[in-house]
């Protein structure tokens, strides 16, 4: 084979045929020196649509002496790691008439409310997570992952008048660009891992990213002249665009031959099964923290006002329908069926990531890792009292295991706590909060 | 009171929430009395609005490397999903740019042009590597025409060039430099955006797009993707404004198998078609793949004949013919064409099949994996034929609980929407509709009886008092309704703009339904009349200080 010009990995193995399975990539065996660096700290968010039954979620007690629910049965082996949140409140996501589903998760991590339309000059507000990744993303390859599971139906309204990017998207850039999640894992697993080419040469690899830096200087000209002779809105897509001619110039500037030493993984298939698929994305979120390449990640469990039919668990409507339970037992069993499998996927990535030894400690003891739902009660569109877990220690700022009533505060004020466990000094976030949570260390 | 003005006046009263600005008011029937918004119209001046810079979504990326390099690998399977808006995935609002976008476009530029280089598909001259520079200048500048869908400027033709140069200097041959700057075209603002340029940015005043501007509009319109040789040539001549040249290139396109993007593309979401791929009936329904296969072709087919034939757009409602095979006419209780291969057949003596409402991809994703939901059907009738969103149910509002009573059929169970009056507003005008389609199941069998053994009953009565019994009398009601064709009009406009059809529209659809219905209805005189349109000839700029 030639070796002019470079080919990507990436590209020979699209040559190659796409259903193919990756093989063990050499360089994704563990490392054997390992500098004794302090570990970083990672922060996840998941997102699980359509609320939650509250009754069977809820524990009794507080504090320490508190007992797994039905629906958190599963964290028996985490018990120790989580927190239980109860008493926090997200108002910004009630929306203007109906469209709480969609509101709510604009909100979900940005608390602030979404201006109601259903396209035109769509705004809500940055997401935690994105202020994280503009204080600690430029450690990593990537400043930020976001996955999911559900691509969209991609007909009709997301939401009574809300647009669909509210309705599909935690993570948000800023108020008007929500930043697209991955929903295919071997796609997304490519893109982490499969671009390194561990037989390059370093002349070659300078040339490279000689090439590639030509390349994004070119096209930033071209954008560059396009520059005034545009309107307002028009001038923040391609301000959209610069950001993501940077991100590639960092890409580019970071090449290296070497690619991400640490665990050992295969790619995933392309699978529809939301089991499999789950599965494989939370193991891709574990393997990317272990090798560093981001701190920060994002996953939904599904889109806002999911229809999924959990065949599986023996259901046999939408998720959504049954979240409008109207007070009917059968319903009320429906929905414990799909919380709790939903917990389960959390706990399974919490035992994944416990499961990581890293220098003083393992990879949970030194993660945040946040789970809810964009509101409680389904039928009610409840916004307050929200069914939130916290899991990890975040390299000692979290002392888990523990029940806390807070009996009203804003969700906004998690989120400014969380920021301090990274070292952002922030006093204020969204609509609401005023400053940081109380009570989440030891 | 005809339908349209009923949904205005019972919607006012349900969860005190009025509609919004879903609500669009169309051209009256003849000899009702004169609408005030006609009156209106008459005398307002047409904004044409404007659209946002607009990215490609994935079919038109996919759609756009195939016709530009011969690409059929569909690389936009790998990019993150589009969202929508307006019910349309090519809603330039929501259609952001983002850093993973980026990476996608980078990695797929250059497997492509790496691809496309090995098929030979950049043989037109030889790259001599002495003095390769005169055919990269051919080769750079004809494909960087077509990509970015203009001519390309003399400056921006040497800034490619320039790439042959940086390769020399590295030691590299021309065809690695000719390579990168291939790369550069596809990964640049000017092929990755559809650009239309103001010159004065800040100023509302409408000024006509240019002839290039309105080839890409055209060509994504009605392909979902670039100009061809010949509307490329049409707009670099400066005629392609001209009515006759216009509408000589858009019957030229229609006729183009590429005008199948009209199938995929705006009724594969106005019709709900694309949701059948996410479709989980109940196992006892006996849905699998093949028949999911049948009910997708069926709908196209349907919609192709309306693309290039001669019906009236409004036929879409009670068109007497479809396409079946074997399997799916098994499932309908036609008599079996003998065949997999799905094959025009007349309705005639099955006039419950005739039409959209017929149709098992419609019927089976809007119901309930376990039951039919005249609700979601009644729902989808007021939003997609007429442009008449309910207002949001109330917060307690829920699904139907499950039958207490089995033997009451669904309508009787469903009577406490009509009593109850926080939802009787809303439910008067959208139960009804859906009731009759009622003698479909879930997944659009026929059927007289419910599942619980209770007799269907197919008649409904609408807020005005027109009644009906089945689905025949139903989609006739819905025919007749004077809001049908200016919220077709919408629709189309919608995505044919790839921005919202708002209020500030509703004027401009007025025009358009009148002026396509006065020149024989068709899908094509639809069509016409938008590109015809100021909103699609004409954009403006946006007041300073706007902030979004």
């Amino acid at each position: 084979m030639s070796r002019t010009p470079a080919l990507s990995r990436r590209t020979l193995l699209r040559g190659m045929g796409a259903l193919m399975a990756l093989p063990l990539l050499d360089i994704m065996r563990p490392g054997t020196a390992r500098a004794a660096t302090p570990a970083p700290r990672r922060f996840v968010a998941f997102y699980t649509p359509c609320g939650i039954h509250m009754p069977k979620w809820t524990p009794g007690g507080e504090g320490a002496e508190w007992s797994l629910t039905p629906t958190l049965a599963s964290l028996a082996p985490v018990k120790g790691d989580v927190l239980v949140l109860s008493g926090l409140d997200n108002l910004p996501g009630r929306p203007d008439g109906d469209g709480h589903h969609a509101a709510a998760t604009a909100a979900f991590l940005s608390c602030v409310k979404a201006r109601k339309t259903e396209g035109t000059n769509i705004r809500t507000g940055i997401s935690m997570d994105q202020v994280l990744a503009r204080a600690v993303g430029a450690a990593t390859r990537y400043p930020s992952l976001e996955l999911g599971i559900d691509q969209g139906k991609g007909i009709g309204n997301c939401d009574s008048g809300y647009a669909c990017p509210y309705a599909n998207n935690i993570a948000w850039a800023g108020p008007s660009t929500p930043v697209p999640k991955e929903t295919k894992p071997r796609a997304a697993f490519e893109r982490l891992f499969a671009d390194f080419d561990p037989n390059v040469t370093q002349a070659e690899l300078a040339k490279r990213k000689a090439y590639g830096l030509s390349i994004i200087d070119a096209v930033r000209d071209d954008a560059k002249a396009l520059q005034g002779k545009l309107g307002t809105t028009d001038q923040r897509k391609l301000d959209e665009y610069f950001t993501g001619v940077r991100e590639l110039e960092l890409r580019v500037n970071a090449m290296d031959a070497s690619g991400p030493s640490c665990g050992t993984s295969i790619s995933p298939g392309d699978t529809e099964d939301v089991r499999e698929k789950t599965k494989a994305m939370l193991d891709l979120i574990v393997l990317a923290f272990q090798c560093d390449l981001t701190r920060t990640c994002t996953f939904m469990l599904g889109n806002a006002r999911s229809q999924r039919v959990y065949s599986f668990l023996g259901l046999s409507s939408e998720h959504h329908a049954y979240s409008h339970h109207q007070r009917v037992q059968a319903n009320y069993d429906a929905l414990a069926k799909i919380d709790k499998w939903e917990v389960e996927q959390f706990s399974y990535l919490l035992q994944r990531m416990k499961g990581v030894q890293e220098e003083s400690g393992t990879l949970l003891d030194h993660s945040a890792v946040y789970f809810s739902s964009e509101i409680a009660d389904g039928n009610m569109h409840e916004h307050k009292n929200l069914p939130i877990l916290l899991a990890g220690r975040a390299g000692g700022a979290i002392a888990p295991g523990r029940h806390l009533r807070y009996g009203g505060q804003p969700l906004a004020n998690l989120y400014i706590a969380l920021l301090h466990m990274f070292g952002v000094p922030a006093t204020t976030f969204g609509d609401d909060g005023t400053g940081p949570l109380p009570r989440l260390g030891a | 009171m005809g339908l349209a003005a009923a949904v205005v006046a019972l919607a006012a009263g349900c969860n005190n929430s009025p509609p919004k600005a879903r609500v669009l008011p169309g051209p009256d029937a003849p000899g009702t009395p004169v609408d005030p918004q006609d009156v209106l119209c008459r005398s307002a001046a047409r904004d044409p609005g404007r659209v946002t810079l607009h990215r490609l979504n994935r079919a038109e990326y996919d759609n756009t490397v195939r016709d530009l390099l011969g690409e059929t690998g569909s690389p936009a399977s790998s990019f993150p999903p589009d969202d929508h808006g307006f019910g349309f995935d090519n809603n330039a609002d929501v259609l952001s740019m983002s850093p993973l976008l980026m990476e996608k476009y980078s990695h797929a530029a250059e497997a492509m042009v790496e691809s496309a280089w090995t098929r030979g598909a950049f043989k037109t001259c030889v790259l001599d590597p002495a003095k390769p520079e005169a055919c990269a200048r051919e080769l750079l500048k004809t494909f960087a025409r077509r990509a970015w869908r203009r001519p390309v400027t003399a400056e921006e033709v040497e800034r490619l060039v320039a790439f042959v140069t940086l390769a020399r200097q590295q030691g590299d041959a021309p065809e690695v430099g000719v390579k990168l700057a291939l790369r550069s075209v596809l990964v640049s603002p000017h092929f990755l955006f559809r650009v239309e340029l103001d010159a004065a940015p800040t100023s509302t005043a409408a000024h006509p797009i240019s002839d290039l501007e309105l080839a890409s509009r055209l060509s994504y319109f009605l392909w979902s993707s670039m100009p061809d040789e010949a509307l490329l040539q049409a707009a670099e001549g400066g005629r392609l404004h001209e009515p006759e040249v216009l509408e000589a290139q858009v019957r030229r396109m229609l006729a183009d198998p590429k005008a199948h993007a009209l199938v995929d593309n705006f009724a594969g979401q106005w019709l709900y078609t694309r949701a059948l791929d996410f479709a989980q009936p109940e196992s006892r329904y006996g849905f699998d793949e093949p028949l999911r296969a049948a009910m997708r072709q069926e709908m196209q087919l349907v919609f192709q004949e309306f693309v290039t034939g001669d019906h009236r757009f409004k036929d879409l409602l009670d068109a007497p013919f479809t396409y079946v095979n074997d399997r799916l006419a098994t499932h309908y209780g036609l008599p079996k064409p003998g065949t997999q291969a799905m094959t025009r057949v007349e309705l005639k003596g099955h006039p419950e099949r005739a039409g959209l409402f017929g149709k098992g991809a419609l019927l089976t994703v809007t119901a309930n994996p376990d039951r039919t939901s005249p609700v979601k059907r009644g729902v989808w009738v007021l939003e997609q034929l007429l442009c008449k969103g309910p207002p949001p149910p109330p917060p307690d509002a829920g699904g139907l609980a499950p039958a207490v009573d089995p033997t009451l059929n669904i309508k009787a169970r469903m009577a406490q929407h009509r009593v109850d009056p926080t939802c009787s507003g809303c439910h008067t005008l959208m139960d009804p509709l859906g009731f009759g389609m009622e003698n479909f199941d879930p997944v659009g069998r026929w059927r007289t009886k419910e599942e619980g053994g209770a007799l269907v009953d197919p008649s409904g009565e609408l807020p005005g008092g027109k009644s009906f019994n089945g689905v025949a009398e139903m989609r006739a009601v819905v025919k007749q309704d004077p809001d049908l064709s200016a919220c077709m009009t919408r629709h189309l406009l919608t995505y044919a703009l790839g921005r919202g059809a708002e209020d500030a529209d509703r004027c401009t659809v007025r025009d358009i339904s009148q002026q396509a219905e006065s020149r024989g209805g068709r899908l094509t005189d639809y069509i016409l009349a938008i590109v015809r349109s100021d909103a699609f000839l004409q954009r403006r700029g946006e007041a300073e200080g706007h902030t979004p």
